[in-house]
């Protein structure tokens, strides 16, 4: 069942343009320019229930914006969107009720209380039945190990603590979707994955829908099958993880170091991507070239002492996207 | 699909908001001891104006000096009960972005707003008490009959509510320029010089007078406390809790106005 769904969505911001200067400064209090800003534009999503999606993008692409389009902050300058079968700002309460919503950057815990009364008062907010309250809480506890900060006041927590408590803060009312805005910013190895595992369990064992936006691509790739990637406002790729790296994917690096010292060197079905000294790095498409054929070549013309073969990572594809734009046939990398 | 009902209202969550506010304020245990303090000492200079002020003037407008004392003290302590940084907790959170985390709640922002800052009130209404004993050694203070203190008691509610109905709106003009200090500072003035807390309004020329009691600011701290004094008797009673009533749903309707186009515009700063 589809449970997000946007069409034609757009948002622009209108700004007082500011001349430079004290002149400028004066200039703006009687008269006022404004200038448009695409935010995003022709934001088409379309989610399942239960899936794992992550948003990805370069800063200011319009990721932000398009979250508080779906959670009912922001109210769209034209397009549709509906969460769970509602207009989120026009009906911001109930929407409010169906989503949870975690930012690295900004707590929904309050500042000035222990953890445990932030827990207590969203128990009030989101009428959580007390049984089911208690029950969330020790499910929490078990994976995010709440107990030992329980009664520190939020703003006396780590970060690690603070992040396991605004996941515990998310979920407690049960949401069907949660939105997680780099959620893992900042973090420490073993705060990342007591994080990935929590929202790996929430999805699995409630079937939560999740949006993830972050920049970590290892969250990506322990957590959502499919990627969304906006950039300048509109979304030049919406589809597998595993398909992106497929496409993208087609050029490797046999990585060799040489035992002489060979002046110029050249492989057939290979482009010299690298040349370090006595370390080169060789790329090669795998569609018209086996690893194998081409070990095989090396070894019949040169001498060497070691190999090896990279992959190319989700770092890199995602770079390259955001530096060259998506291509449905990309060129050789380097190349 | 799920349909749009509007949700069951709900008391609890504002009730709980107002209770965390409370506790909140409770963690600043020197704020406590700084307002008491600088409650007497302005109590002490006050009185130490208008008995200067008496002993070369017959009481002006009938305001005998015992009667002016109680105003000052009484009006101190509705200033020191009203003590509360409501005035800028939409603007900062417009202004820092944290509004996003209240907007993405099933509540009724305006009225948490509402909750947190009767919760504060109520925090510093519980100073009350050793605030006025302590002003019971510097001035003798006029207790007036059941019935006016009961009027008091409900005027000064409703003078809460203006209050609160004009720091809102005040609040809500930074959803259009996210900058209200200037505006802030005006309001300040008018209310601390207009609303009668230093100098009874019934003191400034009668033709000023007739604009002053006209405006909202009066209905904040000038109306209860001249029912206190008794410038305001039982019969006129009815018409100065009218009044007052009338600002609160005029100025109610105001912010509801206010806040459904300026939370339609919002901004959010950053991110």
């Amino acid at each position: 069942m589809t449970i997000i769904e946007t069409v034609d969505l757009k948002k622009v911001f209108r700004s007082v343009v500011r001349r430079p200067g004290i002149g400028g400064a004066f200039a703006a209090l009687f008269s006022r320019e404004y200038e448009e800003k695409v935010a995003v534009e022709n934001v088409n999503l379309s989610l399942q229930e239960g899936e794992i999606v992550g948003y990805l993008g370069p800063n200011g692409a319009g990721k932000s914006t398009t979250i508080k389009m779906l959670t009912g902050i922001l109210v769209p300058t034209s397009g549709s969107v509906r969460v769970a079968g509602i207009v989120p700002w026009k009906h911001r309460q109930q929407n409010g009720q169906n989503i949870g919503v975690v930012f690295g950057q900004r707590s929904q815990l309050y500042w000035d209380l222990p953890l445990r009364e932030s827990f207590e008062l969203l128990r009030a907010i989101y009428d959580v039945p007390h049984d089911r309250f208690a029950q969330n809480m020790r499910h929490f506890n078990e994976i995010l190990d709440l107990d030992r900060f329980m009664e520190t006041l939020v703003r006396q927590l780590s970060l690690g603590e603070r992040m396991r408590g605004d996941f515990a803060a998310a979920m407690l009312h049960d949401p069907k979707i949660v939105f997680l805005d780099e959620p893992t910013i900042g973090l420490d190895v073993v705060a990342k994955e007591a994080i990935r595992e929590f929202v790996a369990t929430m999805n699995r064992e409630r079937g939560t829908t999740v949006i993830l936006t972050t920049h970590d691509l290892a969250d990506v790739e322990r957590l959502a099958p499919r990627i969304v990637l906006i950039d300048e406002g509109t979304v030049i790729y919406d589809g597998q993880l595993a398909a992106l790296r497929e496409e993208y994917g087609v050029y490797r690096t046999l990585v060799i170091t040489l035992a002489e010292n060979y002046p110029e060197i050249s492989v057939e079905g290979a482009q010299i991507h690298e040349r370090d000294g006595s370390i080169a790095r060789l790329r090669f498409n795998r569609h018209e070239v086996t690893a194998e054929t081409l070990i095989r070549r090396v070894l019949d013309t040169y001498r060497i002492t070691d190999l090896a073969i990279e992959e190319p990572d989700i770092d890199s594809i995602v770079r390259r996207i955001y530096t060259e734009g998506y291509r449905a046939q990309p060129l050789p990398i380097g190349g | 699909m799920a349909l749009a009902v509007r949700p069951r209202f709900r008391f609890e969550p504002y009730v709980e908001f107002g209770k965390k506010a409370i506790a909140r304020e409770a963690t600043y245990r020197f704020e406590v001891f700084t307002s008491i303090g600088s409650f007497v000492l302005r109590m002490y200079l006050l009185r130490m104006v208008w008995v200067a002020l008496y002993a070369h003037n017959a009481a002006p407008r009938g305001l005998p000096l015992h009667a002016i004392l109680t105003y000052s003290a009484v009006a101190l302590l509705m200033g020191l009960v009203l003590d509360i940084d409501q005035v800028s907790s939409l603007y900062d959170k417009l202004h820092d972005g944290s509004i996003v985390s209240d907007f993405m709640r099933p509540i009724l922002v305006p009225l948490y707003f509402f909750a947190d800052g009767t919760g504060e009130v109520l925090f510093h209404a519980a100073l009350v008490l050793p605030a006025l004993a302590l002003a019971l050694l510097i001035v003798h203070i006029d207790v007036p009959s059941a019935t006016t203190l009961a009027t008091f008691a409900l005027s000064f509610v409703l003078g809460y509510f203006v209050g609160f109905c004009i720091n809102f709106i005040l609040n809500c003009v930074a959803f259009w320029t996210l900058e209200i200090n200037a505006v802030q500072l005006i309001v300040t003035f008018l209310t601390d010089l207009l609303g009668g807390e230093l100098v009874p309004l019934i003191f400034f020329p009668l033709a000023f007078q007739h604009v002053l009691f006209a405006l909202p600011f009066a209905a904040m701290f000038s109306t209860p406390l001249l029912i206190y004094v008794g410038e305001i008797g039982p019969d006129r009673y009815a018409s100065a809790l009218g009044i007052q009533a009338a600002w609160l749903v005029g100025l109610a309707i105001v912010c509801v106005v206010l806040w459904r186009a300026g939370s339609r515009r919002i901004v959010v700063q950053g991110g």
